[in-house]
């Protein structure tokens, strides 16, 4: 099967990336003093402690259920109204031009206004999440929306579908693909998003924060170590959940 | 169910495809719409379905105006109108489902009709892992399992090899004869309209208008159509196909040969 010939292909090739870029990080290390750049087995060995402490899955716990509400609720008032966009002719071209023009804001731009909206605490962290996160993923739905077939449509009000169910059996799953595209992006949006509100807003224990502090600091060991976690986290996050999650729900185009 | 198409007009705007159409097809009658690509032979037949509406006059369902689709009159395309993202069975099932008939039950009954058209064992394959032929099996079973009044077909076979074509037009021929709903059937083949119709009409190029009538009543035919050689003829002449003909049709009759 192809797949699994591509499958053990993009793998090998993510493994000599991970081998590339610990490389260079090393050849920095050599070049430069200790207290600017640590070696990589030192970092690990940071690292590996750090998953002993339980403040380390404090910080990680809050940083995810931050991310959690954030790039949930952006994926449902994403699905929300791409949809409902995508179906009402009169209102989409505005609407997809609004998107365009809020979606070229950097999401870290709106902490000033959401901090002081909404007070210091988790809320504005998960709305600038969300934010992030949301516009991508009504863009990618609102679009596939748009180009669901046309005969896909007719047949399902043929056979007599209301509304509801024309959304539910037929928008839904003619949009999935792109949904999940857009979902990925999202994520990335969403991820930048929660690592840089975080190190700004410095609301209790988070992968950001720990980040931010490390660098006050000049812990250099403690930067790279949280820079390791956040970049290993982004790739499990999306390689492994968001990439198995798409292979299940596009299941019958793999067949 | 009657249909009736009262002085039916429909332009799309500055183009006319169909100008003052008049028929009433009777229950249980089987009709073929013949005529050249882009006559507007389907645009008649998505009025009858609903999807779209006369620009001018009336189309009639058991008297009432049509206004807007009703599973009482369904519709079988050319193709691709299979949901890819759903097995066979979940395709034709929905068709009870969006009636609210509950899922189980639904699947049940499509399983049946998946059997009725000889696609029993394939229930749970994806419309891309089978053959065309058998993608118009499915979509006939879908079709005739909310029992329309109004079976509307619009090119059902024109994307089958010639061969898979005749044994899916006798699978349709033996399902509209158990199930004898009201048939409109829009085709290109002159063949597979004298084969399944009761009622042949032969289309002029837009402004589609109906060129001859040809009643042939609701006989038992074969594929062997020989017996139509004449009307075959006729039809295909006044489609400018065969200019042979063409030539000794003008001389006996003033048709609107284009």
């Amino acid at each position: 099967m192809s797949n699994t010939v591509t499958g053990v292909a993009s793998k090998r090739a993510y493994v000599l990336a991970i081998v590339l870029i610990l490389f260079f990080w090393q050849v920095a290390a050599w070049f430069l003093p200790s207290f600017l750049m640590p070696d990589v087995h030192v970092a690990l060995i940071r690292l590996w402690r750090e998953l002993g402490s339980a403040e380390f899955y404090r910080g990680l716990g809050n940083s995810m259920g931050r991310l959690g509400a954030g790039y949930g609720a952006a994926l449902l008032a994403g699905i929300v109204l791409g949809l409902v966009g995508g179906t009402l002719n009169s209102v989409r071209s505005t609407l997809k031009a609004a998107i365009i023009i809020l979606q070229s804001i950097p999401s870290i731009a709106w902490v000033p206004l959401f901090l002081i909206l909404m007070g210091f605490g988790n809320m504005p962290i998960i709305v600038v999440v969300a934010v992030g996160a949301f516009f991508p993923t009504a863009l990618s739905v609102m679009n596939a929306t748009e180009s669901v077939e046309r005969v896909h449509i007719d047949a399902a009000r043929v056979m007599g579908a209301s509304r509801m169910q024309m959304l539910k059996r037929v928008y839904f799953p003619a949009v999935t693909p792109e949904l999940i595209t857009g979902a990925q992006l999202a994520f990335g949006n969403a991820w930048r998003a929660l690592i840089s509100a975080e190190m700004i807003v410095g609301f209790s224990a988070g992968l950001g924060k720990s980040l931010a502090y490390s660098g006050e600091i000049a812990d250099m060991t403690g930067v790279m170590t949280n820079i390791l976690v956040i970049a290993v986290l982004a790739a499990v996050i999306d390689q492994v959940i968001l990439e198995r999650i798409k292979y299940r729900l596009l299941r019958y185009q793999y067949l | 169910m009657q249909l009736q198409f009262e002085r039916v007009t429909k332009s799309f705007g500055d183009l006319k495809v169909i100008d003052t159409f008049d028929t009433t097809i009777r229950d249980g009658e089987i009709v073929a719409l013949v005529g050249p690509s882009g006559c507007g032979k389907s645009t008649l037949l998505h009025m009858v379905a609903g999807l779209q509406h006369a620009t001018d006059g009336q189309v009639k369902a058991e008297g009432r105006p049509v206004e807007r689709p009703a599973p009482e009159r369904t519709l079988v395309f050319q193709e691709h109108a299979l949901y890819p993202w759903m097995t066979l069975r979940e395709n034709v099932a929905l068709a009870l489902e969006f009636q609210g008939r509950p899922a189980t039950e639904a699947r049940k009954e499509a399983c049946q009709w998946l059997a009725r058209v000889k696609l029993d064992g394939f229930e749970d394959y994806h419309p891309h892992q089978v053959s065309g032929g058998m993608r118009q099996r499915c979509a006939l079973a879908r079709a005739f399992i909310a029992r329309p009044k109004v079976l509307l077909l619009d090119e059902p076979f024109g994307a089958l090899d010639a061969l898979t074509r005749l044994t899916l037009q006798s699978v349709l021929k033996d399902l509209i004869e158990e199930e004898r709903p009201t048939v409109v059937l829009v085709t290109h083949d002159v063949d597979e309209a004298l084969y399944l119709a009761d009622r042949v009409l032969v289309f002029s190029h837009r402004p589609a208008r109906v060129l001859k009538e040809i009643t042939l009543g609701h006989i038992p035919k074969t594929h062997d159509l020989s017996a139509f050689a004449g009307i075959r003829r006729e039809v295909l002449s006044l489609l400018g196909i065969d200019t042979q003909a063409q030539e000794t049709e003008r001389q006996t009759e003033k048709g609107d040969v284009q």
